[in-house]
């Protein structure tokens, strides 16, 4: 396994232990909660790696067992589960895709948005089979990463960061507006989205250079946290799912894991026990912030560890 | 008072249609016997008021009608506030003139209180942002819940400078589309480079892109263009000219290999070297080539692959070529967007003003177009017309915030000239101060009267409620008008003052008239639009 780009688990990790892992020798998959992992590209005999940029899972993967994964300018979906792939290449002329993103309704909705490097944005409606540009008003095509709204399907609202700032999209990404985000604290690495955005119009933005970032009123203002204490690239922002009552905050800044108790105030090493010397790039935390729980780290030198 | 008798008349005209109940105004067609046209707003009436047949009458009549094309072309609206102002100012200026008043002193204090009730109105202006906020504007403009819902969209998302075309739809509800990249209005030499026959479209993918103003009459000007593109493996080529000769074109076409290179190659947009040299700026920030430029005496012949530009796709047809996903670097088109809009915000020239806004636009990736549905095509006609009408005030308020409407702003700027009003000594100083505080009144006073209510007993129930209170002509209550959603765009209400003010100055200070020895023959309108349409029947033969 080298490099690690995105881990996704199960929305019934904690019973399946399912997930997935993105790496640039392919599309792993675990059964067993992070313990053992295996090419979930087998059954494709691919005559050299696929390198896999990105993967993102179903919300309603316990009953659709739906996956996809992002390799080069092609997204591959698998409906079992991972056994079986089909691919669809994007566009012609074919993007490298950078980012993948699901719509937290795709059961009903089928909503998919695919960031790649250079190329702006595809969106597809209908799970995967189709795809269309949509760059109407995007300044930046060079995206680094998406998060959509938990409440999407009311607000209809996406946000991505791109090599010199931050874009929101209220119309299922149809147009973006460039958000009062300084553009020279670009490149922006990570995004993340209130559970409660809705209401509370709270996001944070990790960037390769300048720390955290957070808004409380939807990109209009934004304020940097940490200053002192987060000093590298911010690959991984996660939000605890009862933010709006605790609000905890994990992000993965360089080889450390800082966690916040108190909205990004103070900081705290998280998981005194992990050591690695390589670069986080990706984190999953299936079952929530808690010391007690799993947390899967995605390295940049490959492998993935579970602490 | 032959001029005074003039602004009077085409005043009278238009004031009737001052506030949401306005009165229709007749007007007689010149040319045929048709109906009378009906009409509600102030600058087509003034547009429709051509001539009076006394010559002193018509001089007054045309001061108002010029201040009210300009106010009308500037701001979009406006022009029956600003017809009540200047015909309530000048009156009661003269007045003060013939009764003995220091012309050149009043003068002075007229414009010093218009002043600072410009500022005034100001400091009071609230932006317009966000598209919650947008769209209860514009259901304000356009009182159509729909219409107002997608207008408030748009313009959130593509704000002042963006560009929307609004089309006739075949569906009956309204949509909205957004078209990435940006077109201009130049086509393919030749029509031999259009491959997709059917579509009569040419596509290219991941283009290089070479951006010149260079006319190539010799074909051996393109030739280390074509090697360099063939030796860095570009699979397809847009060559940018001023102009191509027969033999360039040929060149051209001899060389375009679908499978290996397919070299399209169109002019360079613009119709005059000013606008090929913006069109050039622009396209080469956005695709991040360098220009090659005929002034600088820039040639081809050490062209390398990073002279080239880029975009994820281009395509031409006959018309017009298009980019889409240029690969500048983003930071530098930013810069170069703000550095326009700056611009933008400083020029005083309407043409100037309109095409640095298409650029923007441009630059800002794409277009949105509305599409209005209906059950008829009158309806479709009438929605599209409503949302015209209505995206020019929201550009405008847009760009310049907006403020209490029915006349509430200048009301609420009356404290402070009031206060300067306390501090003066001098007669002429006072005089202009209160003419000014009084006419301050004149817009909400006309709407009362329009409305059928007695003004000095609302004006009295306003000035009791306080600041931001102001009359709703449609409930006939005193409400608080930026909450009740009634306001006007904040440089229609400055302009309309300070443009009615300058205008009162200009009139007072007319001493002689000389008239041109009138013509026999039908009136010749004076808006160059209407001269070329309507011609003098004697030179129709």
């Amino acid at each position: 396994m080298e490099t690690v780009y995105s881990i996704v688990a199960s929305p019934n990790f904690k019973n399946d232990g399912i997930c997935f892992a993105a790496c640039q020798s392919g599309l792993y998959k675990s059964e067993d909660g992070g313990n053992r992992w295996y090419n979930a590209f087998d059954s494709l005999n691919p005559r050299k790696p696929l390198t896999t940029t990105s993967v993102a899972i179903s919300p309603a993967f316990e009953t659709d067992q739906t996956v996809f994964a992002a390799v080069g300018g092609a997204v591959l979906h698998s409906t079992d589960g991972g056994k079986k792939w089909e691919a669809t290449v994007i566009s012609s002329p074919v993007p490298y895709i950078s980012c993948l993103s699901i719509s937290p309704g795709f059961e009903i909705d089928g909503f998919l948005i695919a960031g790649t490097l250079e190329d702006g944005v595809f969106i597809s409606t209908d799970r995967g089979k189709h795809w269309k540009p949509c760059n109407f008003g995007l300044l930046d095509l060079n995206i680094l990463c998406i998060d959509i709204s938990s409440q999407f399907e009311k607000d209809e609202t996406i946000y991505i960061g791109t090599e010199s700032g931050i874009f929101i999209s209220k119309n299922a990404g149809k147009a973006w507006k460039e958000t009062n985000f300084p553009p020279e604290f670009g490149p922006i690495l990570s995004i993340s989205l209130s559970p409660n955005y809705r209401e509370d119009g709270t996001l944070f933005a990790g960037t390769e250079s300048y720390g955290l970032f957070k808004t409380y009123n939807k990109g209009n203002e934004w304020i940097r946290l940490g200053e002192n204490i987060i000093s590298e690239g911010i690959n991984s922002i996660i939000l605890s799912s009862t933010y709006f009552q605790k609000p905890e905050i994990l992000i993965a800044s360089g080889q450390k894991l800082l966690i916040s108790y108190d909205d990004g105030k103070t900081w705290l090493t998280f998981k005194n026990n992990l050591q690695t010397e390589d670069e986080i790039i990706c984190v999953a935390a299936p079952q929530g912030l808690s010391e007690r729980e799993p947390i899967l780290l995605g390295l940049s030198k490959g492998g993935i560890i579970k602490v | 008072m032959g001029i005074q008798k003039g602004i009077n008349k085409i005043v009278d005209a238009v004031k009737p249609t001052l506030g949401p109940l306005p009165k229709i105004v007749a007007i007689e067609r010149i040319l045929d016997e048709r109906m009378p046209e009906l009409l509600d707003d102030g600058g087509t009436i003034a547009k429709r008021i051509i001539q009076l047949k006394d010559p002193n009458e018509d001089v007054g009549a045309m001061i108002v009608r010029d201040f009210l094309l300009n106010l009308q072309d500037q701001v979009g609206d406006g022009t029956a506030i600003g017809a009540v102002l200047l015909q309530y100012l000048y009156n009661e200026s003269l007045k003060y003139i013939v009764s003995g008043g220091n012309v050149a002193r009043f003068k002075h204090y007229l414009k010093e209180g218009a002043e600072i009730v410009i500022d005034n109105l100001f400091n009071m202006i609230t932006p317009l942002e966000g598209q919650e906020k947008l769209t209860q504007v514009a259901k304000t403009l356009c009182g159509n819940e729909e219409l107002a819902r997608m207008l408030g969209e748009i313009f959130d998302i593509i704000g002042e400078y963006g560009r929307l075309e609004i089309r006739a739809g075949y569906k009956r509800s309204l949509d909205r589309e957004y078209i990435e990249g940006m077109y201009w209005e130049r086509g393919v030499v030749s029509r031999e480079m259009i491959s997709n026959k059917r579509a009569s479209k040419v596509v290219l993918n991941n283009p290089a892109i070479l951006i010149s103003d260079m006319e190539i009459h010799n074909p051996r000007m393109l030739i280390p263009v074509i090697e360099i593109a063939a030796k860095s493996k570009f699979r397809s080529l847009l060559i940018i000219g001023e102009e191509f000769s027969d033999s360039a074109i040929g060149l051209i076409l001899s060389n375009n290999n679908p499978k290996k290179l397919k070299i399209v190659a169109v002019k360079t947009p613009g119709w005059n070297p000013e606008e090929h040299a913006e069109a050039i700026e622009d396209l080469s920030i956005l695709t991040g080539g360098k220009p090659f430029i005929k002034a600088a005496g820039n040639s081809f012949d050490n062209i390398s692959a990073k002279d080239f530009g880029f975009a994820r796709q281009a395509w031409a047809d006959k018309y017009n070529f298009g980019i889409i996903g240029g690969k500048g670097d983003p930071k530098t088109i930013r810069k170069h967007i703000n550095k326009l809009r700056r611009t933008h915000e400083e020029t005083a020239d309407p043409v100037v003003y309109e095409k640095l806004r298409v650029r923007i636009g441009k630059l800002m990736g794409g277009t949105a177009v509305l599409w209005i549905g209906g059950d008829t095509e009158l309806e479709i006609n009438s929605i599209q017309e409503i949302a015209k009408k209505t995206s020019i005030i929201m550009r405008e308020a847009l760009r310049s915030g907006i403020l209490p409407g029915g006349g509430t702003a200048y009301l609420d700027c009356k404290s402070v000239l009031e206060r300067k009003l306390e501090d003066s000594s001098e007669t002429d100083q006072i005089a202009a101060y209160k003419i000014l505080l009084r006419g301050l009144e004149e817009p909400t006073r006309t709407i009362i009267r329009n409305a059928g209510y007695d003004d000095s007993e609302i004006i009295a129930q306003i000035k009791k409620a306080g600041k931001g209170y102001g009359f709703d002509a449609l409930s006939g209550k005193i409400v608080k008008m930026m909450e009740a959603g009634i306001w006007d765009t904040a440089s229609t209400l400055q302009s309309a003052f300070y443009g009615a003010v300058t205008t009162a100055i200009m009139a007072l200070t007319i001493d002689v008239i000389v008239h041109r020895k009138q013509e026999s023959g039908p009136v010749i309108p004076r808006t160059p639009g209407l001269k070329k349409r309507i011609k003098p029947k004697s030179k129709l033969g």
